[in-house]
């Protein structure tokens, strides 16, 4: 976020894209969004509010709502997400926060700015279809505890995640 | 008898073979019969960051090749139960189930509904019993007081997991830790996530959250937290040492995956069946407790 923006100036009608709102909640998983009546519950449980008072998902709804489009894409905080559920948990309107954030992170990636260790891990997915490499240390290591060796199925698994176009995917430049 | 195909994630079986060890010896020794599984790959759970249809279709790839062999799922990682899960219940829908069964059929695979998803935990619970396993038990581990920690995916997303124990006061890892003997000690911070989903993009959240758990943890006399997760093993117990050198902390708390706890009572070998000797942070004062005079 924009620290000095936030100090001194009123957002700004003309930066703000008013499709933004029905352009994240035409995905099914955002629709419930329109449910959201700014209680703030979610942001009260949210970890990274709790390390990061800057963020929270229920300011994060209202931007979305308002058209913040750029602000929100951008954000670093969206990439933070422990994936505790919390937010959808404790919803007492049944907001399912925990995909509406999906939803803004996958059209965030879209956009280029894809955090970078989900971008690698895909890439390696797609070579021995597991997010992490296997080589002699640890075949050896499982051998002397008689444990199966790992088989590689990651040609499979690139063929998928290529039919799903996550490997156009590219991680956002540090800046 | 029990009989799963055997879902192994991509953390365990290369970082945390203890995990896997104990489980596979755990499982012999109760009647559950595990099928080694050469197709599986990651459960996608972190591509759903990137795309939510990328990721559910690695999701949706694993239960196809399940289906194929006729089996049920058992996991051993929250994360992969959580996601695998999920995907069982997005795939419910006709028109999602049919557009992931068109990109599946390029693999020759296909979905239709029948495998389901069960973590290894709720497998004791549910098809081995409490009852069955307290009656297996061999040692005496009364003395020991272990606090249990779930993990955010073995109950969540709520709607995946048919109320069968509740993720805002879970119950089920209490009582299997009861049926070891153990004491599971009550504290404030049980439902707090292990962190380690922010950890590969945001330290500062993934230590944040361990420390409060740690905190919390210190003054409440126990000789060990007891984890269903390998990757809530390595944020508590790997990174535990991390935040001692980075933060000038003096953490020393044990961490046990849950088959290494039961294995114990269960009579396994501390090294070949169960692998304590992996787990860095010392056991000795446990096991002293736990009347095991026998060094790893």
């Amino acid at each position: 976020m924009d620290q000095d923006r936030k100090k001194k100036d009123p957002i700004r009608v003309s930066n703000l894209d008013l499709k933004f709102r029905s352009e994240v909640m035409r995905h099914k998983d955002a629709a419930g969004l329109n449910a959201c009546f700014s209680c703030g519950t979610c942001s009260a449980g949210c970890p990274i509010s709790e390390v990061f008072p800057e963020y929270s998902p229920k300011k994060l709804a209202k931007m979305v709502k308002l058209g913040m489009k750029q602000d929100v894409l951008s954000s670093p905080f969206i990439w933070y997400c422990t994936t505790c559920h919390n937010c959808e948990q404790r919803c007492p309107q049944n907001v399912k926060f925990f995909n509406v954030l999906n939803v803004l992170k996958n059209m965030a990636a879209k956009k280029g700015y894809a955090a970078s260790p989900w971008v690698e891990q895909t890439r390696q997915i797609m070579q021995t279809g597991l997010i992490f490499s296997v080589d002699e240390a640890l075949t050896k290591k499982r051998k002397s505890l008689f444990l199966p060796a790992l088989k590689s199925n990651g040609n499979k698994a690139k063929r998928l995640i290529k039919l799903a176009g996550l490997d156009k995917i590219k991680a956002k430049k540090k800046s | 008898m029990s009989r799963y195909a055997l879902f192994l994630g991509c953390t365990t079986p290369t970082q945390v073979i203890q995990y896997e060890l104990s489980s596979r010896w755990v499982c012999q020794h109760l009647g559950i019969e595990l099928v080694d599984m050469d197709d599986f790959v990651c459960c996608g759970i972190n591509q759903v960051n990137l795309s939510q249809e990328a990721g559910l279709l690695l999701a949706a790839m694993n239960l196809a090749y399940a289906e194929e062999r006729g089996l049920d799922i058992l996991t051993l990682c929250a994360a992969c139960t959580g996601a695998l899960a999920e995907a069982v219940e997005r795939l419910k829908d006709q028109e999602t189930r049919d557009r992931m069964n068109r990109k599946l059929q390029t693999i020759g695979l296909e979905y239709t509904g029948k495998t389901q998803v069960k973590h290894i935990s709720r497998v004791l619970y549910e098809d081995v019993g409490i009852d069955k396993i307290k009656r297996k038990i061999k040692s005496d581990l009364s003395q020991l007081r272990v606090a249990p920690h779930y993990g955010c995916h073995y109950l969540k997303p709520e709607s995946a997991f048919g109320g069968w124990d509740d993720p805002d006061n879970p119950k089920t890892l209490h009582q299997l830790i009861s049926a070891t003997g153990a004491f599971p000690v009550p504290y404030e911070t049980l439902n707090l996530c292990c962190g380690g989903k922010s950890f590969p993009v945001s330290k500062d959240v993934a230590f944040f959250l361990v420390q409060k758990k740690l905190d919390n943890l210190t003054n409440k006399r126990i000789d060990s937290l007891v984890v269903q997760c390998q990757t809530c093993y390595l944020m508590y117990h790997d990174q535990q040492n991390v935040i001692n050198e980075q933060f000038k902390k003096h953490y020393n708390i044990p961490v046990l995956l849950y088959p290494q706890l039961l294995g114990m009572a269960l009579g396994g070998d501390l090294k070949n069946d169960l692998g304590l000797d992996l787990n860095a942070i010392s056991l000795d004062n446990l096991l002293v407790k736990a009347g095991i005079n026998r060094k790893i």
